[in-house]
């Protein structure tokens, strides 16, 4: 064998292992998106959506008999007691990367907060301004996250920040009937329902996943959903 | 019950509160009935205190306010936009249930802030009266002036103003040689444990509200049947500038002594009217984690003059009243309060043959300290101590008392 048949036999075999190598490079980082799904969600997500039904006919909290009061307490707003929270039981990996934290409000607007229920990511910041020309003293005593705001006027605003995952109860210190939750996950894959009770969850990676429904306190039970590749997965919850 | 036996019983109270989990378990809201248009919520207190033999903090119901369990239910029925039936029934150890308030609420406009109250009605005098609900009071004892038992009786009357000053700090158990010869307690500056009878107006103008009221009872000495013909009549003005800030005044007027003791004395003279006159002021700041209150009384009780006995003065009318109230909250953290009370009772002077010039009664004076620890929203714990001192009187001078109470509202 001469030496250039040599040179060429040996170029064409560092060729072939750098393409060996390039190949199995790329081969790897296929294997890994395919082990992450949050990575092929980016790419191929799927939705989760369908309808809460509520078969339960949920009353806001009633005003206490304002037995010392001179006068007829003034009218306020009635909290929308209809809107539930959709989420996923267990989230796929990766999804539980920490957020940088948004913000959210809650108006306190008519004795009544509004919403009446909000559901963020840890992290997140909700703002409790006061709409009333009267003083409201927004607290929880909720294990999730305690915190008393104490009291402020109107056109003022109060915030807290939601570091851990849970259900927080927000209650008014001088109005009794005035409550709302806060629902804080540690993923991004829950949604409020509309008026009717409508949700739509987005940006779910492909799989099958436990959905629960939440409405005033009380859970439906868990339902399997699976995600296909970019498309649609019905699901509809009755809560009794 | 012993200073152990208290100790053991707050002990108790607070095992069981430590035990209670901290998340809402327990029902906070009213129970609605009939769509809403009935509804029914319940205030349970339960005291448990030192030993009051200087008869401090006893109440109008001869209940020391620091060892009593208290249990009242109100009720609200709404019969369309103009009428509200509101009631409330209460029971202090246990004993006789007792109609406290009952009443019918009209409002004649629905547009317009203005309502009537018939029946059996909230007091139109003074702030604190209508915060006698334990979760509106920060401390455990009431203020000087809404519970504190004078020597003055509506049914009984000291022939001279001797006899009155030998009762001088007695006012829990009085007995006079005029009238009901029956021993019974005073009556407080305002009865903050029964509410009168009759008819109130209330109306509200921007920052301003205004109510009046024409009662059977006396401020005193709240009634649901008359006993000397006459009618209390009370006005209070209410200003609320700015958020948080409360200013009110209060003035009532009405015959205060019964019949059956002006009768006792014969002093029936025309223009004779024996009477409690009272003026009140009151404010209220709060802002952030804090909450002040002050308020102060003026009265004067006028009661007939009986033919003195010899070698004695006659009473110099009206026996007069200061009381000064001083309150203040803080909240240290979520569900932890400190509070302080400091409120005291003057009283006018009366010249006696043997005693000389004395207040009228012994002048007593209270710093209440303490605090509140919600262990979940509607069930509070509360600790506090109370200084009381009184310038006369047989009875102890001085004493510290502690109390803890449990309070459990829905």
């Amino acid at each position: 064998m001469d030496a250039p048949t040599r040179l060429r036999q040996r170029a064409h075999a560092v060729l072939a292992a750098v393409v060996s190598f390039v190949c199995l490079v790329f081969s790897a980082a296929f294997v890994s998106s395919m082990a992450r799904p949050d990575a092929a969600a980016a790419a191929r997500s799927g939705t989760i959506r369908g309808r809460v039904e509520l078969r339960r006919t949920a009353t806001p909290t009633e005003r206490r008999p304002g037995v010392g009061d001179f006068g007829t307490p003034a009218a306020r707003d009635l909290p929308d007691l209809l809107r539930s929270v959709v989420y996923l039981e267990s989230a796929p990996r990766g999804a539980f990367e920490a957020s940088e934290g948004g913000h959210a409000v809650m108006d306190q607007r008519n004795e009544t907060f509004v919403p009446h229920v909000i559901a963020i990511m840890t992290g997140t910041t909700v703002d409790f301004p006061n709409s009333d020309k009267f003083y409201h003293n927004v607290f929880s005593l909720s294990k999730t996250r305690t915190f008393d705001l104490g009291r402020y006027a109107a056109g003022h605003s109060q915030s807290v920040r939601f570091d851990r995952p849970g259900i927080v109860r927000v209650f008014c210190d001088i109005h009794s009937h005035m409550n709302a939750f806060v629902l804080v996950f540690s993923h991004p894959f829950f949604a409020v329902t509309d008026a009717e009770g409508r949700y739509r969850i987005d940006n779910v990676p492909p799989g099958t996943y436990g959905v629960i429904a939440w409405n005033e306190g009380t859970w439906s039970e868990t339902k399997q959903a699976s995600v296909p590749d970019g498309g649609f997965s019905e699901l509809d919850f009755a809560i009794r | 019950m012993s200073a152990g036996s208290t100790a053991a019983r707050v002990a108790w109270l607070l095992v069981v509160c430590a035990g209670a989990a901290r998340a809402q378990t327990l029902p906070s809201e009213p129970i609605a009935l009939a769509d809403g248009r009935v509804t029914v919520s319940g205030d349970v207190a339960a005291s448990f205190g030192s030993k009051d033999p200087g008869f401090f903090d006893y109440t109008d119901y001869e209940h020391s306010a620091l060892r009593l369990m208290r249990i009242d239910v109100s009720a609200a029925v709404k019969a369309g936009p103009h009428f509200t039936v509101l009631a409330e029934v209460r029971t202090e150890n246990f004993g006789r249930l007792e109609p406290y308030a009952l009443f019918l609420r009209v409002r004649p406009w629905t547009a317009r802030d203005f309502d009537i109250q018939v029946g059996r009605v909230p007091p139109t005098f003074g702030a604190f009266a209508r915060h006698t609900y334990a979760n509106d009071n920060p401390l455990i004892g009431y203020p000087l002036a809404y519970q504190y038992l004078t020597t003055v009786r509506p049914d009984a009357l000291p022939a001279s103003a001797d006899e009155l000053l030998r009762k001088r700090g007695l006012g829990w158990l009085v007995r006079y040689s005029i009238g009901n010869p029956v021993a019974a307690p005073g009556v407080p500056l305002v009865s903050a444990f029964r509410w009168d009878t009759g008819v109130q107006a209330h109306a509200g103008l921007g920052m301003a509200s205004m109510t009046a009221s024409v009662t059977t009872g006396t401020i005193s000495n709240p009634l649901v049947t008359d006993d000397n013909d006459g009618r209390q009549v009370a006005g209070r003005l209410e200003l609320r500038p700015v958020a948080g800030l409360v200013l009110g005044t209060s003035a009532a007027r009405g015959p205060f002594v019964a019949q059956s003791a002006v009768r006792a004395v014969d002093d029936m003279q025309p223009g004779n009217s024996f009477t409690q006159t009272a003026w009140g002021a009151d404010a209220e700041y709060s802002r952030g984690y804090y909450l002040l209150r002050f308020e102060t009384i003026v009265s004067a009780w006028t009661l007939p003059v009986a033919p003195t006995p010899p070698q004695q003065l006659p009473i110099t009318s009206p026996l007069s009243v200061v009381s000064l109230s001083v309150e203040g909250r803080y909240k240290l953290r979520p569900g932890l309060y400190a509070a302080a009370r400091y409120d005291r009772l003057t009283f006018s002077d009366v010249t006696g043959a043997v005693a000389g010039t004395l207040p009228w009664d012994a002048p007593v004076a209270r710093v209440e300290v303490g605090g509140g620890y919600a262990i979940q929203r509607n069930l509070l714990l509360k600790v506090s101590v109370q200084r009381n001192s009184r310038d006369g009187g047989p009875l102890e001078r001085s004493a510290t008392l502690g109390a803890a109470q449990l309070v459990f509202w829905f």
